[in-house]
């Protein structure tokens, strides 16, 4: 095992290598960043003054280009006034990790400056009613319609074609529209994550019940069953693991489009936060919120994931290529059932 | 060859028992009759004649083995049969009614398992008698008893993928089974199973289908299996595919494996390799052959 190669082609690591492969792909660009931000000699492009000294134009807390500063540094030493003092720094958007770090916490406790202006707990929690209603709306219809059109040719034609041509068009084009039919609270919004999702998952669904293998519904039709109890006993159980998995998907699409579906109307939710952060130049809460989203998504997911292993126990095998979409899926548990002997 | 032929018995010539098990099964009523079968496949301009007029009946309880070079269109005779394909003309009568599409009077066994992967063991035996409208109570009793039968009642609560695939076919007899079908079909059911389990479940389904009142319509490819299992053994030929011979097996039950030196049991085999494998003259020099490597004198 550990004379295997890092680079084997198609094989799968040991999990140890597994584990620190993934621990480096988030140490890796956290090192990054930590570098640019404290090693004064690596960017660093401006100066923060802390004593103007005799240059006109310089205050105290101001950032000054490199430079500008050592012009005037020298302009005023070459006149024999006093010498402006100040340290090198990044820019103002590119707060150090500490700083960031910090603002998952601060941020949640930051006073929102305006009255009626929503809290960062409250902002979040808008933005994800709101992309779990757009979500749920869009499956309520998407998810039926997508294992009729798998599963009667009928449907597949009657909608597909149609379907097909929809999902060309850009859900945010939809935004003016909306907020026309819908007024400008939250409708539109879960209007345009539906519209971004629902033609996906209908085409998406269709596919994958398509994919059900033809032999086990030729074995239940042998077994006597037929029409609609063969789509409720043997189409539907068969993809939907896959259908799960689909969702899954779907899911984090629906994510990407909740910062368009905000700006729609009036401004709200995590948006709205990081807009009005980014104009109080605190940047620092503008990537917590923005790592924020990351977290939500990427935790959900993960926890779907460990939901699906439990409703799921017959996908519970040595990965089929379905089930396991993700890289970190390969760090879960498997369940390594004892192979009985042959016959 | 002739020193062969000399030294055994024609393949024709019954024993006096065989002869009156078959006269015995001659009187059964028929079970299934094929008449005139034919089946093509592409629609305008360019045909393709699987096969055509075929006819035969085959008696309750009777074993009968399907043999022919791949191709031949066994697999599209049986799902004909089973009602999962449709024939181009004739057709097929089950206790002398026309059969349409497919129903629970026919079982199915396929080379692939095709259990439901999503049920339990005793979920999917229970599948079918579910389908036919038994309660739960009843139909899991049922799949109790025939998975008792197929000597798997331990993993009754283990899902197919924890199976071997011996196991998962004998699931899949189990399930075929105990909708209690007038005909099993099964294509090539062991084709996949190594040697060793190939042979255990051969002498498995002898035993079930000793003790179930089932007609077997067994398809394969391999000569010895079907010299092993069947009472008569359907040969078809191909292009178009057709009945070549229909051969009363002269081997006597019960079978063993003993039997394979037999003479009847060696006559059969001969004659099956007969009708299979013709035997053909390898033109060597129309062979494209490129000499790659020197080959010495010796290899030959
Ligand atoms: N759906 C189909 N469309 C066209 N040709 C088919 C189809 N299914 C089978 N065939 C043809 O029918 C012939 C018989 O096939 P099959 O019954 O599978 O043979 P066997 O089981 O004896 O190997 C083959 O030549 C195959 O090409
Ligand atoms: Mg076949």
């Amino acid at each position: 095992m550990a004379h295997r190669d890092w680079l084997g082609l198609k094989q799968e690591l040991p999990g140890n290598r597994r584990l620190m492969l993934t621990l480096f792909s988030f140490l890796a660009p956290l090192l990054l960043w930590s570098a640019v931000s404290y090693v004064p000699w690596l960017w660093h492009p401006l100066v923060h003054v802390t004593v103007p000294g005799d240059v006109d134009y310089f205050t105290d807390d101001m950032d000054v280009p490199r430079a500008d500063y050592d012009r005037e540094l020298a302009k005023v030493k070459a006149a024999g006034g006093t010498v402006p003092e100040g340290y090198a720094v990044n820019p103002v958007y590119l707060p150090p990790p500490h700083k960031v770090a910090l603002a998952f916490y601060t941020a949640f406790t930051t006073e929102p400056r305006l009255p009626n202006e929503p809290w960062l707990h409250e902002s979040l929690a808008h933005s994800i009613r709101t992309i779990c209603w757009g979500f749920f709306i869009s499956s309520l219809f998407g998810v039926p319609l997508g294992i009729m059109c798998g599963t009667y040719r009928f449907f597949s034609r009657l909608q597909e074609p149609f379907i097909e041509f929809f999902r060309y068009l850009p859900a945010p084009a939809f935004g003016a529209l909306c907020v026309a039919i819908l007024g400008i609270d939250d409708g539109p919004k879960i209007a345009v994550i539906f519209i971004g999702t629902f033609f996906q998952q209908v085409l998406v669904i269709a596919n994958t019940v398509r994919k059900v293998d033809p032999a086990l519904i030729e074995a239940s039709q042998t077994l006597g069953a037929s029409g609609w109890k063969l789509v409720r006993r043997v189409v539907i159980p068969a993809s939907i693991s896959d259908i799960y998995t689909d969702m899954r998907i779907l899911l984090g699409w629906a994510w990407t489009y909740l910062i368009v579906a905000e700006i729609v109307g009036t401004m709200s939710g995590i948006t709205y936060f990081i807009n009005q952060q980014a104009r109080y130049r605190n940047f620092d809460n503008v990537y917590a919120a923005i790592m924020m989203i990351g977290v939500i998504g990427f935790s959900s997911d993960l926890l779907l994931a460990w939901i699906g292993r439990i409703i799921f126990p017959w996908k519970r095998k040595a990965q089929s290529s379905k089930s396991a979409p993700s890289w970190w899926a390969k760090l879960l548990p498997k369940k390594t059932s004892p192979q009985p002997s042959q016959a | 060859m002739s020193a062969k032929e000399s030294t055994l018995p024609d393949y024709r010539d019954l024993a006096p028992e065989v002869a009156t098990r078959f006269d015995r099964i001659r009187q059964r009523p028929v079970l299934l009759s094929v008449q005139n079968l034919e089946k093509k496949f592409g629609t305008n301009g360019s045909t393709h004649t699987v096969f055509d007029g075929i006819t035969l009946d085959i008696h309750r309880r009777e074993f009968i083995c399907v043999i022919g070079p791949s191709g031949c269109g066994k697999s599209t005779f049986i799902r004909i049969v089973a009602g999962l394909d449709e024939a181009t003309g004739g057709q097929i009568l089950l206790d002398g009614k026309a059969v349409t599409g497919p129903g629970h009077d026919r079982g199915m066994v396929f080379q692939g398992y095709t259990l439901f992967p999503w049920l339990t063991v005793k979920r999917n035996v229970m599948f079918g008698l579910e389908m036919r409208g038994k309660d739960k109570f009843t139909a899991e009793n049922e799949a109790r008893q025939w998975l008792d039968m197929v000597g798997l009642s331990k993993v009754e609560d283990s899902y197919p993928h924890e199976l071997s695939g011996g196991m998962k076919q004998r699931v899949a007899i189990a399930r075929a089974l105990a909708n209690e079908p007038r005909i099993l079909i099964m294509d090539e059911p062991f084709a996949a199973l190594d040697a060793q389990t190939r042979c255990q479940m051969q002498s498995y389904l002898l035993q079930i289908w000793k003790k179930v009142d089932v007609t077997i319509l067994f398809i394969t490819h391999d000569l010895e299996e079907a010299a092993y299992l069947a009472d008569r053994i359907l040969v078809l030929g191909t292009n178009p595919g057709r009945v070549v011979e229909f051969i009363e097996n002269p081997v006597p039950r019960p079978r063993s494996p003993d039997q394979f030196v037999e003479p009847a049991y060696l006559s059969l085999k001969l004659r099956l390799e007969e009708l299979i494998h013709p035997p053909v003259e390898v033109e060597e020099d129309k062979l494209p052959m490129i000499k790659l490597t020197n080959a010495g004198d010796d290899v030959e």
